[in-house]
């Protein structure tokens, strides 16, 4: 084909006249539109290849064995009999990578495989590469291990005050080896502020641990090449930290290692630090010299967890008589399972992140992570904040109503503002949260519902803050946190090199909105190749809300790069001036005259003849002093944080104590909607993980330690006849730093719908569901408690609330 | 992956030559139907024969037809074919709802009517992997000796756990079977035996072919409740069957209340017949027959979820099922 | 213990999404085995591998099966039709295409079983009503999307091909 007659082809799919002088009016071309996504036809066709649907020549299979014991000395082991086994190839142990290992630098107290203890049911002790996984399965049966057990702990107190049965020795001499991180901090004068306060209201809450549970099990498959080159697939959600693990635990060269990462199948926090299975694929292939591979069966993701940790709060909140919050202090213990992972900071998060939306005078609260001898927790969406989240706003309704106040208008009398600083002292510019609360109370009609609806029925409010990504990295450095590479062919096509994992979240399609809305390129011109430590550029990976914000802004400083030539060398053509030329709808155009244009790929061209060829290199770091100096200042300070509410409204059966969540109302504030479906996507999914974890998650063990369930029939996660109406409504407040004033929307909007949900519990019923989850069997006893104190004359009979309620005219 | 066993799959075109199959591979053969309840069993190990004998293919046991004033149930129609049959969802509405109620709709496409009567009985120490159940001490239902639900017991008490066979007994069904020693016929009541370990009367070569249910006369009245977390794919957590006869005087003529979910075989609530009948179903009765049903339910802690709970729904469901079925023809 | 036997090599044909294979696979494999592993169909998925979850649901003369607990000779002389076969050359189907325009897909993990669980459904009710589609998706777990976005993909699907006309444009309407 001759070029011109590509080029026909290009102008006759590019914009018309007329689009384009509509182009010239609006701000965006593509951002803010509902388009779809890169990857959907490719997922929703079956295409798209996942992990586990990779196979390659030659490729062994590898078990891992476990440990059925919660807490045991390895004695000996003895591969023999396994080894002779027909189709084995290879087995490790402990003792074949005895280099520690965790996501975070400080604490780093894992193995791939357990070296000398194991500290939960399920724990890996040995791995097995064989011809299929038959074989490797029964391999793993002729293993023979030798433990000493010791006694355990499941319960964080009781471990606690049991030094003497230390889960890990302790760091220094005569601290307590079950403390895995203690952190106090205090702003403010909290014990005076306290006992000034007109109000004070003390609860204790205990939030269930709960897991992740992606449909997508973990799977890696490890290629080793005999030059020495070790590459590795993985369903993760942190190539470069894993990259960067694997690279230091086998002690390989980091520039031979290559970690890809095919589209995962769902990860919410549960895939993002390396795993045993990585580390076995890669040592088993370099001992094999084949390729191996290890899929996790549906019970090992139960035991590689890294889910949400459970936390008991007790809080005290005190208010003066006109609704003020004065004073929060809160002293929580986490339940952080056997090893560390990311609960450090977690500890930090679980007091952190709860500064906003609502200003407090005083604040203090003291954090106590504790390892027991159960699968690790870690971050799971909202990590670290979903808990204290939950407690601090049942606190406030509990406020409301001893003031006989209005719970909404309780909040807003606390709103933090815009262009502030929490009293931990975070930097806070866009804050769109009273128009989330306003859009909650306006669409659920609050104020003909509240206290009104008949017994049995009700609604809640609740809001929430939450980070577009952290300020620091996770290993100490001065680098960019994300950078994207661009580079355009001659036809028009531009390709996309980014580290960013492509999760579900759609960060994929964010990069190709990014690039198209400032190139003019049609989208399907964007070729994304996102997450190979080969051929992209860092990005940290996908957690904490950063991915938007961060890739986002580091995309259009590329793009703006390749913009800026492309239009000063067609203004050196037309004569005119760069700011004249626009690129839009797959031309460069004229902005005074629309009628003078190009295909986009002639401009391109005409770029390229005059600055050589054409790419960019852009990078995003965040700002680095925009917290408080005291330790721990800088954990949980954000570029910029995301603001939610929620409305939820529940009919509870009084007879069986079911809670039926009807409906959802989601107002959240992402600063800009880059594709509104994309954000009510993460909404809406946000907002069905909170209310699964408010009504029946429980990620539970039995006495031995052995986990109560760990399948998706026992662990229970909403069926589409249980999920609730869910009504996303999106506020934009545009943040300056924000990618076109984007902040996040994957974790945020989870927080409220717990406490919304049990405030509206008590709504209805009059019940206090302090303890998560709030199953038929809970609800139904605190009902008959409820009940026997109305009998006994103690209570006042909640049918008859709307009648002694006399709340505070709202908003006027 | 969950990997199977290797075994030999036999696919038998009539009854005959499937007891054939039964007998020759006696002691490690079993016969599978839709394999909704067997495969995952067999993925957790809880059963490895070298054979299996599948039913589906056998014409004998399909067809759903009104017969010398019986309904008969083929035992391999799939449980949507039974919920969506106009047989019956006219002549027994309460089957159709609790075939209707099971599991989700794929697995109601390949599961069996005979599969659900034969399912085998549930625990939270049983229906778990080989790595968990050998964790934790294997257990007397399978490899062991001990029971974890009872301490010290010798009986294992896992849970029926099965949708059809609670209203099936209330509607006074009998089963048909077949084995290389006959056919015979019995009532479902003492089909069902209380032993968790094997909680029916049925021999390893014995084939359920048809499910046979007296046509209801006019008055009989009937309701099916399900006790469950999730409203679609899970098991009962207590699930209740009533079948009430009333006179033209709605005066109770006969009155049959099951209840399942709790040990391994179904609970015939005894002692209705005196209390009720020739009585109107007025509110003491009600009370009267849910506090006798309390009294005769006990949920064990053989399913994970509160018993205490699970108990007091009983009179809860009592007065819901025979509310529902006065207010339903 | 006997199950770990070596295992039978079955020669059987099977007919997958209008393709006749005969293949060889070892006797006691499930039907997802042999569409993953052995015909290289990796579009089921697999989540939990024993009834849980609905990723692996395919049909099986119409009808939404689970191939994870199926046994691989259940579908011999069967139509067994995989996400694979549900586009045809011209495009994708009516629900593909949908559930790309209303974001129903977020990791795509559920997406091939939910999809064939819905094509199921239009095949049979070409007007489902929100409750319908819910029971009809009921057995069919996803973790990202709250659902929401997935019911407006099979409403707009059904409404396409009610009105014969792209989703996109009925969409747009
Ligand atoms: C996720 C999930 C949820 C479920 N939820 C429910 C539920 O809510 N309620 C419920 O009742 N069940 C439930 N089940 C269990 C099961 O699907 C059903 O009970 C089903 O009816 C079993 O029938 P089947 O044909 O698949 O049985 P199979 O698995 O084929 O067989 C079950 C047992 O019965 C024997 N058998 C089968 N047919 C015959 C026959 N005709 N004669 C003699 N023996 C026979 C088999 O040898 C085997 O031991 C669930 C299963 C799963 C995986
Ligand atoms: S009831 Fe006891 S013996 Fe029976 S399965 Fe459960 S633990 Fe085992
Ligand atoms: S993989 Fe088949 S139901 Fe989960
Ligand atoms: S889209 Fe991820 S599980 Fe449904």
């Amino acid at each position: 084909m001759k070029l011109e007659d590509f080029r026909q082809k290009q102008a006759e799919k590019a914009a018309s006249q007329e689009e384009l002088r509509r182009a010239l009016e609006s701000e965006f071309q593509i951002i803010g539109r509902r388009l779809r996504r890169t990857d959907g036809l490719a997922k929703a066709t079956g295409r798209a290849v996942y992990t586990d649907d990779i196979s390659l020549p030659g490729m062994l299979h590898g078990k891992i064995l476990r440990s059925p014991h919660p807490h045991a000395r390895i004695v000996s082991i003895d591969v023999s009999a396994a080894l002779e086994l027909e189709g084995v190839h290879a087995i490790i142990t402990g003792s074949d990578m005895p280099v520690p290992y965790g996501i975070i630098p400080w604490t780093r107290d894992e193995y791939p495989l357990c070296v000398d203890k194991v500290r939960h049911v399920g724990d890996g002790v040995a791995a097995v590469a064989a011809v299929d996984e038959e074989s490797a399965e029964r391999a793993i049966g002729l293993i023979d291990v030798e433990y000493e057990v010791l006694p355990y702990h499941l319960d964080p107190e009781a471990a606690l005050e049991d030094p003497d049965t230390p889960i890990h020795e302790p760091r220094r001499p005569g601290e307590n080896g079950n403390v895995s991180k203690h952190v106090h901090l205090e702003f403010g004068e909290v014990d005076r502020l306290l006992a000034e306060s007109d109000v004070i209201v003390e609860g204790e809450y205990y939030f269930e641990g709960t897991t992740h549970t992606p449909i997508e099990p973990h799977c890696a498959i490890a290629h080793f090449d005999p030059g020495g080159k070790l590459t590795v697939w993985s369903a993760t959600q942190v190539p470069h930290y894993l990259h960067r693990e694997l690279a230091r635990v086998l002690d390989i060269d980091v520039a031979k290692v290559r970690v890809v990462q095919p589209p995962v199948g769902g990860a919410f926090g549960g895939k993002s630090e390396p795993f045993d299975l990585e580390f076995c694929v890669a040592k088993l292939a370099m001992i094999t010299g084949r390729p191996v591979k290890i899929l996790y069966t549906r019970e090992e993701v139960f035991y590689a967890h890294r889910g949400r940790h459970p936390m008991l709060m007790r809080y005290k909140t005190g208010a003066s008589k006109d609704g003020r919050i004065e004073a929060v202090d809160a002293r929580t213990i986490l339940d952080g399972g056997g090893y560390s992972s990311f609960g450090l900071v977690t500890t930090y998060y679980s007091g952190q992140l709860i500064t906003a939306p609502y200003q407090m005078q005083s604040y203090r609260f003291d954090s106590t992570r504790v390892y027991t001898n159960k699968p690790c927790c870690g971050p799971k969406r909202g990590h670290g904040s979903v808990q204290p989240r939950f407690a601090i706003e049942v606190q406030l309704d509990k406020i409301a109503e001893s003031l006989q106040m209005d719970p909404i208008e309780l909040r807003r009398r606390n709103l933090l503002g815009t262009d502030t600083r929490t009293v931990n002292e975070f930097r806070v510019i866009s804050n769109g949260f009273p128009q989330c609360l306003e859009a909650v109370e306006r669409a659920s009609s609050w104020r003909d519902k509240y206290r009104k609806l008949p017994y049995g029925r009700g609604v809640g409010v609740a809001g929430s803050c939450y980070i577009s990504g952290t300020n620091y990295p996770i290993y100490p450095n001065e680098m960019p946190q994300s950078a994207v590479q661009l580079q355009v062919d001659r036809s028009g096509r531009v390709a996309v090199f980014c580290g960013a994992s492509e999760i579900g979240q759609g960060s994929d399609s964010m990069l190709a909105y990014i690039v198209s809305e400032e190139l003019g390129v049609p989208i399907d011109y964007v070729r994304i190749q996102s997450a190979d430590t080969d051929l992209t550029p860092v990005d940290l990976g996908a957690y904490s809300s950063r991915v938007t914000f961060m890739c986002g802004n580091a995309c259009i400083d590329a793009a703006r790069k390749i913009k800026r030539q492309v239009r000063d060398a067609v203004a050196e053509a037309w004569g005119c001036r760069p700011q004249h030329v626009a690129l839009a709808g797959g031309w460069a155009f004229d902005r005074s005259d629309t009628e003078r244009k190009l295909p986009i790929s002639e401009a391109f061209n005409l770029a390229e003849a005059k600055f050589g060829a054409l790419g960019s290199m852009g990078s995003y770091n965040t700002p680095k002093d925009i917290h408080g100096d005291y330790r721990g200042g800088t954990i949980g300070s954000s570029p910029a944080y995301s603001f939610t509410a929620h409305v939820a409204e529940v009919s509870v059966d009084p007879e069986t104590g079911f809670v039926e969540v009807g409906k959802i109302w989601i107002a959240h504030d992402c600063g800009r909607a880059l594709n509104p479906i994309l954000v009510e996507g993460q909404m809406e999914g946000s907002a069905y993980m909170g209310f699964a974890e408010a009504i029946m998650e429980a990620h539970v063990f039995k006495d031995s330690g052995l986990h109560n369930a760990p399948s998706l029939l026992d662990y229970k996660i909403p069926t589409s006849l249980d999920t609730p109406e869910l009504e996303s409504l999106i506020i934009e407040s545009l943040d300056p730093e924000g990618p076109y004033g984007a902040k996040e929307a994957g974790e945020g909007p989870l927080h409220p719908s717990i406490p919304a949900i049990a405030n509206a519990i008590y709504d209805a019923v009059g019940v206090r569901m302090d303890r998560l989850p709030f199953t038929p069997p809970r609800v139904w006893a605190a009902l008959r408690e409820r009940g026997r104190l109305e009998a006994a004359g103690q209570l006042t009979p909640w049918k008859e609330r709307s009648a002694i309620s006399q709340l505070t005219a709202v908003g006027d | 992956m969950l990997r199977l066993h290797p075994y030999e799959y036999h696919r038998p075109r009539e009854l005959e030559a499937a007891l054939e199959l039964l007998k020759e591979h006696a002691g490690d053969v079993m016969p599978i139907a839709g394999g909704t309840d067997l495969v995952p069993n067999m993925k957790h190990r809880l059963f490895a024969p070298g054979h299996l004998v599948a039913l589906k293919g056998l014409p004998e046991l399909h067809g759903i037809v009104e017969r010398q004033g019986e309904i008969v149930l083929g035992a391999a129609e799939s449980l949507s074919s039974l919920a969506d049959h106009h047989l019956v969802r006219s002549h027994l509405p309460s089957l159709a709802r609790a075939a209707g109620a099971i599991a989700h709709p794929m697995i109601r496409n390949q599961a069996t009517l005979g599969g659900n009567i034969c399912l085998d009985t549930r625990c939270t120490y049983y229906n778990q992997t080989f790595f968990w159940r050998e964790a934790l001490g294997f257990c007397l239902k399978k490899d062991g000796d001990v029971c974890h639900v009872v301490r010290g017991g010798t009986r294992c008490v896992a849970a029926h756990s099965a949708d059809t066979p609670p209203i099936l007994m209330a509607l006074g069904a009998k089963v048909d079977t077949a084995s290389p020693e006959g056919v015979r016929s019995v009532e479902l009541d003492e089909f069902f035996i209380a032993d968790g370990i094997w909680n029916t009367q049925r021999k390893p070569d014995e084939i359920v072919t048809r499910l046979r249910v007296p046509l209801p006369s006019p008055g009989l009245r009937t309701s099916y409740q399900k006790l469950r977390e999730r409203r679609s794919v899970d098991f009962p957590l207590l699930s209740l069957a009533l079948a009430v006869g009333l006179d033209g005087d709605d005066r109770v003529e006969s009155i049959a209340l099951v209840v399942a979910a709790l040990g391994a075989k179904p609970r015939r609530i005894g002692g209705l017949e005196t209390l009720a009948k020739g009585e109107r179903l007025h509110d003491e009765l009600i009370e009267e027959i849910a506090r006798q049903a309390y009294r005769q339910s006990n949920p064990l802690d053989n399913i994970i979820v509160d018993i205490e709970w699970r108990r007091a729904m009983v009179p809860v469901f009592v007065r819901r099922a025979i509310r529902e079925a006065l207010a339903r023809p | 213990m006997r199950c770990w036997e070596r295992p039978l090599i079955e020669i059987i044909r099977l007919s997958v999404n209008g393709d006749s294979h005969e293949i060889g696979v070892p006797s006691h494999y499930t039907l997802l085995e042999t569409l993953r592993y052995v015909l290289g169909l990796t579009g089921s998925k697999q989540g939990c591998d024993k009834g849980d979850c609905g990723a692996c649901t395919v049909l099986l003369d119409g009808l939404p099966t689970l191939s994870c607990i199926l046994p691989v000779q259940e579908a011999i002389g069967r139509q067994v039709t995989t996400i694979e076969g549900l586009a045809d050359p011209d495009g994708p189907h009516a629900l593909q295409d949908a559930l790309d325009l209303t974001g129903g897909a977020q990791c795509g993990f559920c997406t091939p079983g939910i999809l064939m669980s819905a094509a199921a459904l239009l095949n049979v009710n070409s007007s489902p009503t929100r409750q319908e589609i819910r029971e009809a998706l009921s057995g069919n777990l996803c973790r990202c999307t709250g659902y929401t976005k997935i019911y407006e993909a099979v409403e707009l699907a059904a409404r396409a091909l009610r009105e014969q006309r792209p989703p996109a444009e009925v969409l747009r309407s």
